[in-house]
């Protein structure tokens, strides 16, 4: 199987992930609730992945990168961290489900700040239209649907200039474009331990500005048990109950295969099998491909559009020639309406470090057979 | 006899023993004893009386002061140690 889904999770991830897996699962239990051996041996996992995570993300201390089960755990936390019923706040026209769906179902007055897809201009001018007065911001660093990278850096300095808190989704960008959340100054981050990182699923992070932010869960933190109330310190008030040890040992190691490897690196890797595959369609007018025009606006996604072809018809007839893709709205309705791609959705690609270009060849090969 | 150095959180005493550990000193993580646990499970670090003054200023220049310091006795009573 050529695997071309890694933006909804990376199937291979290096042998060390694997290995350091079965690892926790073997000599491992549960941090904080010992001072056994095995308990520390499982503490000492947990504050490396911080370490190495705070070290990844320019993060000041260890203590605000706290550990969730994904991607959409962290940004419900952090919503409900900053955000009531009747609260304003700005997001960008390509949202996630993760989002999208938190904000809708606490009551927040969501205004989305739509640009065209691939103008950046465009983005930062439709936020600083409409962040004034707002409660706070959430942008997502990486289209999930089409690879475009946000402005991110740009508006989150529009956002400490109207004193907006932002939150930035960052689940498509970690592990390939930098994160500096010093930098940023951003409230919150929150990314999948599973994509770009590379760890198993399960695993999520979200780095916390908010030493009060609003814990999603109650419950266990191996501290201050005589409290009723959640610790008020992180990363003990957003981690209540047993961690998930094994995905975090797991995440170490995919996190330090990354910085081996580095993120520039991986990311010339990517494009280069976005561009080599984009190259073997784009003289085919039958294919209506999603690209940027400046190659430095998108991440390792691609989308596309096969004429006369239904794009889950189209996933299909991919998955019965061995290549793995996503079709439809990819869980962001909103992102595919900004692009005015809603009705029809699209057939997503997306590359990882694992991927070779022998196999986007091959993938590119299936779509023109498909059409025939 | 030795010293703990108490901390709210486990996230806490972990780095506090890495940062000693790194100035040469050596600490151990462990459980706060019940008795001087006050508001519940907490972790501490404990260093050799020896090292008390010196553990102390490389904690304080690495932010990470501890919470209370106690002095265990060879008997394993404990007493508020400064």
């Amino acid at each position: 199987m050529i695997y071309l889904d890694c933006a909804a999770t990376s199937l291979q991830k290096p042998a060390c992930v694997r290995y350091a897996v079965c690892r926790a699962m073997e000599q491992m239990s549960s941090p904080g609730r010992g001072g056994y051996e095995s308990a520390m041996l499982a503490a000492d996992t947990v504050l490396d992945c911080r370490l190495a995570l705070a070290d990844l993300f320019c993060v000041r201390r260890p203590e605000q990168v706290i550990f969730t089960s994904s991607a959409t755990h962290g940004l419900n936390i952090a919503i409900r961290s900053l955000l009531g019923p009747g609260d304003r706040v700005v997001v960008s026209g390509y949202e996630h489900n993760a989002v999208w769906r938190p904000l809708h179902g606490i009551g927040a007055d969501i205004q989305v700040a739509s640009s065209p897809l691939f103008e950046p201009d465009a983005a930062v001018e439709a936020f600083r239209r409409a962040l004034p007065g707002a409660k706070a911001a959430v942008c997502t660093q990486v289209s999930n649907v089409f690879g475009y990278i946000l402005p991110v850096e740009r508006i989150a300095a529009l956002c400490r200039e109207y004193n907006v808190p932002l939150i930035v989704d960052a689940s498509q960008g970690a592990g390939s474009l930098g994160l500096d959340f010093e930098k940023l100054g951003c409230a919150f981050a929150a990314m999948p331990g599973h994509k770009g990182l590379l760890g198993p699923q399960g695993t999520g992070v979200l780095l916390c500005r908010e030493e009060n932010a609003a814990p999603l869960f109650y419950g266990g933190t191996g501290s201050e048990s005589r409290q009723a109330d959640m610790p008020d310190f992180l990363p003990d008030r957003l981690e209540p109950g047993t961690h998930n040890v094994p995905g975090i040992a797991g995440l170490l190691e995919g996190v330090r295969w990354l910085q081996k490897k580095t993120c520039p690196a991986l990311l010339y890797h990517e494009r280069q099998l976005l561009d080599a595959f984009a190259g073997r369609l784009r003289t085919d007018g039958r294919v209506r491909l999603f690209r940027a025009p400046d190659c430095r606006l998108q991440a390792g996604v691609l989308s596309l559009q096969l004429e006369g072809v239904d794009c889950e018809q189209a996933a299909s007839l991919l998955a019965e020639r061995s290549v793995a893709v996503r079709a439809g709205l990819h869980c962001a309705p909103l992102a595919h309406r900004t692009a005015g791609t809603l009705e029809q959705g699209t057939v997503r690609f997306s590359f990882s470090p694992f991927n070779t270009l022998g196999e986007v060849n091959a993938a590119a090969d299936a779509v023109l057979d498909i059409l025939g | 006899m030795h010293y703990l150095l108490t901390f709210r959180s486990l996230t806490y005493a972990q780095r506090a023993s890495r940062v000693l550990e790194r100035a040469g000193v050596t600490g151990t993580v462990s459980r706060v004893p019940k008795a001087a646990a006050t508001r519940g499970c907490a972790y501490c670090v404990i260093v050799a009386a020896r090292h008390r003054e010196r553990g102390l200023a490389v904690l304080k220049s690495a932010g990470l002061e501890p919470e209370r310091v106690l002095l265990r006795h060879a008997d394993g009573s404990l007493e508020a140690g400064q």
